[in-house]
């Protein structure tokens, strides 16, 4: 019996190379695995909240809007200490937000550390005002103050007219309603609880001192 | 304010690439030849350029690791090379739209690192087996991949110039790309003389 052995001078070459370039890969892997915990971005609950960017009107002027400042890396779950934040993704023009821009004043004001009957932590309330690409929705910022103004809101209202924040968060629609935790992870968004307000959601997930 | 420390921090993978650049160029042969006599595989081309390359593969593969690890932390929600300067590594490693590539969603630095370990197992069969069969197979695709890799530095510097900020980490691994293209470039060139490859 003839056995055809086929021999190869040059497959240590390769062999060692690949195993050398190998463990190299694994151990930078290795490095970034142990070191560093990743939380995906995005606007699913569990995920980091993406950024808001553009300027926001206080009831004084227009200033640029740093959402980082409004989180801490730090907070642990149930820490009663840290500030929580909801955000509305809205259009001054869209009649479910009329509709619901009263409701919404009321929670800012609820769930506040100014109001004694609230034992949780505060609850910052923004809104990001857009100009929705339908007729009759053209939107400008003496609008967005004049909306804020009627409604008696004295939280932020971020300028989104040119949709950049509305896309970044693949907003479908408004009036859209997330709440974040203090270290800025998504806790719950209206589009995957569409049955809940946002004040239940606030009531269901925030911490508070007597629960 | 400018972040001294982790800018300065890419000096440690900057320098290594731009003397591996350095090697792989032109100017490689008097840039090295006081160092000759203590590595000998600088006194011939095809050693000099594959020395360089294996400098600069290495860098980039480390610089590309770091990116990759910085986007991590900065998910984490850290922050790294934050500034209000034009050199934030943190506005473009951290942003979830640009740092991973528009087709599959792999981290740009996954990439590098992956690209960079390819360029380092072509060095290294190289330099054990110069005469290997599929050399030359070798050298073009280090050709090609880091031709490649000048569309993406391209696509990336775009994404710079959009957001008005400059990450050096990501420059230090377009720079270790340019140089490995220089490199691959100039091996094959001298591949193709068979006297001048096999000198020793």
């Amino acid at each position: 019996m003839n056995i055809n052995i086929v021999e190869d001078e040059n497959a240590g070459t390769v062999g060692s190379a690949l195993i050398k370039v190998m463990s190299l890969f694994f151990i930078g892997i290795m490095i970034i695995a142990f070191t560093a915990n990743p939380i995906s971005v995005g606007t699913n609950e569990g995920q980091r909240a993406p950024d808001i960017e553009g300027k926001f009107y206080n009831g004084s002027g227009w200033t640029e809007f740093d959402f980082s400042s409004y989180f801490n890396t730090s907070w642990q779950e149930g820490d009663v200490s840290g500030q929580w934040v909801a955000i509305e993704f809205m259009d001054t023009d869209c009649p479910y937000c009329q509709q619901s821009a009263d409701e919404y004043g009321q929670y800012a004001n609820a769930f506040s550390v100014n109001n004694a009957d609230w034992n949780g932590p505060h609850v910052n309330f923004l809104a990001s005002a857009t100009e929705l690409s339908i007729q009759g929705h053209d939107s400008d910022r003496a609008e967005i103050e004049q909306f804020r103004s009627e409604y008696n809101h004295n939280f932020p209202y971020i300028d989104d007219i040119d949709q950049d924040n509305m896309e970044e968060w693949g907003i479908p629609g408004t009036p859209n309603y997330f709440l974040i935790q203090p270290d800025g992870i998504i806790a719950w968004s209206s589009s995957e609880h569409a049955d809940e307000k946002i004040s239940d959601a606030i009531l269901r997930l925030v911490p508070r001192e007597s629960v | 304010m400018f972040d001294l420390s982790s800018n300065v921090l890419v000096a440690v993978y900057l320098i290594p690439t731009l003397v591996g650049f350095l090697i792989v160029s032109p100017l490689g042969n008097s840039v090295t030849s006081s160092l000759a006599d203590r590595f000998p595989s600088l006194k011939t081309a095809r050693g000099r350029l594959l020395s360089g390359l294996q400098l600069i593969s290495l860098a980039g593969f480390a610089v590309s690791t770091q990116t990759l690890w910085i986007s991590s932390k900065i998910s984490e929600g850290g922050s790294f090379c934050s500034s209000t300067s034009t050199f934030s590594c943190d506005d473009l490693l951290g942003n979830s739209k640009l740092n991973v590539d528009p087709v599959f969603g792999l981290s740009w630095g996954l990439i590098g690192m992956a690209t960079f370990a390819l360029l380092l197992f072509i060095v290294f069969v190289l330099k054990q087996e110069p005469n290997h069969p599929l050399s030359e197979r070798f050298i073009n695709i280090g050709v090609l991949t880091t031709g490649i890799g000048l569309l993406v530095i391209g696509l990336l510097v775009s994404y710079e110039i959009q957001e008005e900020k400059i990450c050096l980490y990501c420059t230090t691994a377009h720079i270790a790309n340019i140089a490995a293209f220089v490199g691959f470039f100039r091996l094959r060139r001298l591949h193709e003389k068979r006297d001048e490859w096999n000198k020793s």
